[in-house]
Order: structure tokens, then sequence, then C-alpha cells
């Protein structure tokens, strides 16, 4: 039977989604920021690095990743001895890729004419950039970002295989615990989107209402 | 695995979106509650759900690889009908217009107007869909399904070489998708019709 104190139980499990979540966004993010920008600009022809980067992260499985990490090199990067951190390095690395193409396609968007204005009001490139470009183009970023977090709480299942106790590992526990099949798989998925809906539907509605404010398209 | 599901989705995916622009209210809230539950939580959980939950909900007693196969189905058919839904409210409402003013009827207009030129405009983003459902097919795992992932951990498990193996794992995934994306850019090129390129 599926009681009360079974959902209880489940609920353990939401920090470490969250928890793996969260971290790996703020990774991706500080990893995705400099990307965007080297692939942009291209210093000292380091936009290959980038180009290469980033389609890595897109070509394999994250769950591989963790696989990799957490087996793989836990003898060489001591971090990766721990389940959580492997899962969580590998969805922010991961993450960075995906962040940096959301940036670049935010910076695009501001457009050119601006970094000319900028620079014949007698700022420098990375001035322009800094003060002119970069926060309209982070509110632009904002929707995409938002879909990013909520494609990181659905994928933080993925550590479940490498045996991080969280919301998808809880479920199957109670799963094995009660020998209730329906519910602890369906409270879980029913969780999961309670969580990646406000949070993706807040930033997009940040974004649409910052535009408005700043008058952006 | 993969291409099953995509077909499945492809087929489901279309459906839901003519059924979300063109359909009614109720078939518009049946479909947008579909596509909230399969975008909204993991794979992994309605791959569980799937395999355990609705054997123990209907009496129907299905193996690891058609339950994996159906739940693919249906989550890339909930992905696939935003890709279509934008690409057919791409074509605009004059073509419509224009096409019942001929006398076509609306499953003509359908045929002949609008999915030619949205199945053209869907080609890039349906492109990441494939590369997006090409790696989760990873999350079979935990159905115990053979794929590679599952293959290369228990080769890894054997030979006590874990690095090499999913290193090696690695390269086959990022060499299937690379190749793949390649050739979806070339259709995309051949089927292009020049002058007519709308961004979604």
């Amino acid at each position: 039977m599926f009681t009360l104190e079974n959902f209880l139980f489940l609920l353990q499990g939401v920090p470490n989604t969250l928890a793996i979540s969260f971290l790996s966004f703020a990774l991706g993010f500080a990893l995705g920021i400099p990307t965007a920008i080297v692939k942009q600009f291209s210093p000292y022809g380091l936009g290959h690095v980038a180009d290469a980067y980033i389609s890595v992260m897109r070509g394999i499985p994250v769950l591989v990743i963790m696989l990799l990490f957490h087996f793989g090199m836990a003898g060489i990067i001591p971090v990766f001895k721990s389940a959580f951190l492997s899962a969580t390095f590998a969805l922010g690395l991961r993450s960075g890729a995906f962040q940096s193409q959301i940036f670049r396609g935010a910076i695009n968007s501001v457009g050119r004419q601006q970094m000319m204005a900028a620079t014949s009001l007698g700022m420098n490139r990375w001035q322009a950039f800094r003060y002119v470009i970069l926060p309209q183009a982070f509110i632009v970023a904002l929707p995409g970002l938002g879909s990013e977090i909520a494609l990181l709480i659905k994928d933080s299942s993925y550590a479940f295989v490498l045996g991080v106790l969280e919301l998808t590992k809880y479920s199957d526990i109670v799963r094995k615990a009660t020998r209730s099949f329906l519910y602890p798989y369906l409270i879980a998925a029913i969780l999961y989107i309670l969580i990646t809906f406000p949070v993706a539907n807040y930033l997009d509605r940040l974004g649409s209402r910052l535009k408005t404010k700043y008058g952006l398209r | 695995m993969t291409f099953l599901g995509l077909a499945g989705g492809f087929v489901l995916g279309i459906l839901s979106a003519l059924g979300d622009v063109y359909g009614t209210k109720l078939m518009k809230v049946i479909i947008a509650g579909y596509v909230e539950f399969f975008r909204g939580s993991p794979l992994i959980v309605q791959l569980l759900f799937f395999y355990f939950s609705i054997p123990a909900l209907t009496g129907l007693n299905w193996d690891a690889f058609t339950a994996g196969a159906v739940t693919l189905m249906l989550n890339s058919g909930a992905y696939q009908k935003g890709y279509f839904k934008g690409a057919i409210e791409a074509v605009f409402k004059d073509q419509l217009m224009a096409a019942k003013s001929l006398g076509m009827t609306f499953r003509q207009t359908l045929r002949h107007v609008v999915l030619p030129q949205a199945l053209r405009i869907v080609i890039p983003p349906w492109t990441n869909e494939y590369i997006s459902l090409g790696l989760s097919t990873s999350a079979l795992i935990v159905l115990g399904i053979r794929e590679l992932t599952n293959i290369s951990k228990s080769i890894a498990a054997q030979t006590f070489r874990p690095l090499e193996v999913y290193l090696f794992a690695s390269a086959i995934y990022f060499i299937w998708i690379t190749v793949s994306m390649k050739v979806f850019d070339w259709i995309y090129e051949r089927v292009r019709i020049p002058g007519l390129e709308v961004n979604i």
C-alpha cells in the first residue's frame, strides 16, 4: 500500500534532485558565458576549442559522461569517487555547452549596430560588450535559461543510475519496499512537473517583462 | 530503438500538432495534458512508470523492450508536437484562405499546401529531436535493455577497464550523432525551396 508515510519518504529525494540541478546549472553558467564569448570573438584562435567542446557535449549522452567520470576517472580525479559530484559535474559540463549556445544566440540578437554605436562613443570593444551588449543579452537569454534549468532538473534523474539518492531513486526504493507499482513513479513524475514548471515559467515571464521594460525586441 | 521512437513520435507529433492548431477545445486540453506530462517529467521516470506501473494497472504484460519503445514514442511525440506546431503555424493563414478560395477542401489544403511547407521547415528542429532522442536511449539502461550504454557498462565490469570502455562508447555515440547531423543538413539543402526560408 502507498501511504502518507511513503509519500513523505519520497519527498526526501527532492533536496538532492534540486541540489544536483542547481549546482550543475551554476557550473554550466560559469562555463557557458566564457565559452560563448570565446566562440563569438575567438581570441587567439580559441574558437575551435569552444566548437569542439560544444560538439562533443552535444554528441555524447550525459549518462555516459557520468559513468565515465564515476567509474572511469575516479582513480585519476578523486572528486569523482562521489557519485553525487560525478553526476553534478557531468550535467554541469554539458549545461555549459548548452548555455553557451543560449548566450551566443542572445548576444547575436542584440546586434552589431549597438557594438558600433558604443565604440563610436569611445568605448573599447570589451567595455561595449560588458556594459552594452551583455546586460541586454542576459535578458534575452532568460527564457532559454529557464528551459535549461527544467532540462537539468529532469536529467538529474540520470544520477539514479549511479545510485545517487535523488527523487527517482527514492521512488524506486518505495516501489520495491511497498510493492505498490502505480503510485511511486506517478507521484515522482508529478513532483518533477511541479518543480520544473514554475521555474521555467517564471524565467520566461521575467524575460518578457524585462524586455518590455527596457524596450528590447 | 531510436528509429522506432522517432517514427512513432513522428506520427503522434504531427497528429497532435494538427489537433492543437485546428482542433476543438477539448482536443486542445487533452493534447496539452499529454505534452505537459511527457515534457515535464524525466524520461527515466516515464520508463519506470510504463514498465512497472502500467502492467499493474491494466494487467497488460509486456517486456522491457516493448515498454521502452512505447515510452520513447509517446515521449518523442510530445516533443515533436511542439516543432510541428511551430512549422504549421509558420505557414501563413493567408495561404489557407487562398487555398479555400481556390475551392480546395480542408484535407486537400493540408495535404498540398500546409504539409509540404511545414515538413521542410521542421527539418532543423527535428534534427535536434533526433539527436536528443538518440542520446536519451541511454536511459533504457534502467529497464535492463541491451543498448550501447548498458553493454559498455557490463564490458567495463568484466574487463576492469571502465575508462577505455566508456571513452570508446562516447566515441561511438559522437560519430553516430555527427554523421547523422551531416545527413540531415544534406537532406535539408536538397529539399529546400529557394526563396522560401521561414524563421521560426
